[in-house]
């Protein structure tokens, strides 16, 4: 048994519940030929580097699992079948892979509060509008003249 | 007159790097030049064991559509 882990790219037009049936696919194919889930991701809709099939855009996901190799044609055949696939790598993780995941597994004890990594959400800085500040400036030169006469 | 030439040191395994990921491309894109190629070894210094990973890294990344194969200049 060995962990491989497999990404697709998905079309980004899909509608939200035809990706989770999509992925449900994916993993239910993995399932019954005795593998099992580590992980299931979705990274979201991102711009592809290059166009693919004309498409500028991508819905990626990943499913991290362990198995025996033969599985990895069986879905591979199903990413073939299926239209709205992009683009797919299935690999397995090598051995580097493997030590630095073990030693997050012996540090992780140790700091179980971990802290929630979020991305922080860009604050939506509004610019001041500009044109009623002119309209008071005007006004002012308005009521100085006024004043005046 | 002989140049002086600073010894250049594996910047992955200065920071202890053991895994290089492929799905960070910023990480990737430190070794790329502007074109989209891999950098040589013996212009930015990565050990053998990372430049060997990297290639790998780099790779995937771009069969993915992560990193461009080619970035063209359209003049």
């Amino acid at each position: 048994m060995a962990i491989y882990e497999t990404i697709f790219i998905l079309d980004s037009l899909m509608q939200t519940k035809e990706i989770d049936s999509a992925i449900e696919r994916f993993s239910e194919i993995l399932k019954s030929s005795g593998c099992k889930i580590r992980k299931e991701e979705r990274w979201g809709k991102r711009r592809l580097a290059y166009e693919i099939q004309k498409k500028q855009y991508g819905f990626y996901g990943s499913i991290e699992f362990e198995g025996e190799g033969d599985v990895v044609r069986e879905l591979e055949n199903e990413y073939n079948f299926n239209d709205k696939v992009l683009r797919y790598l299935t690999y397995r993780y090598d051995k580097s892979k493997l030590k630095v995941m073990e030693k997050a597994k012996e540090d992780s004890p140790v700091k179980e509060e971990k802290p929630a990594v979020e991305k922080p959400v860009a604050a939506v800085v509004e610019k001041a509008e500009e044109p009623p500040a002119e309209k008071t400036e005007n006004d002012a030169v308005e009521t100085e003249e006024k004043s005046k006469e | 007159m002989l140049k002086v030439r600073r010894k250049r040191v594996c910047q992955f395994c200065e920071k202890d790097i053991e895994y290089i990921d492929f799905k960070d491309d910023r990480q990737l894109v430190r070794f790329l030049t502007e074109q989209g190629k891999i950098i040589p070894r013996h212009t930015s210094g990565t050990c053998a064991k990372h430049q060997r990973q990297l290639a790998r890294a780099v790779k995937r990344a771009r069969q993915i559509a992560i990193i461009p194969f080619v970035t063209d200049f359209t003049r």
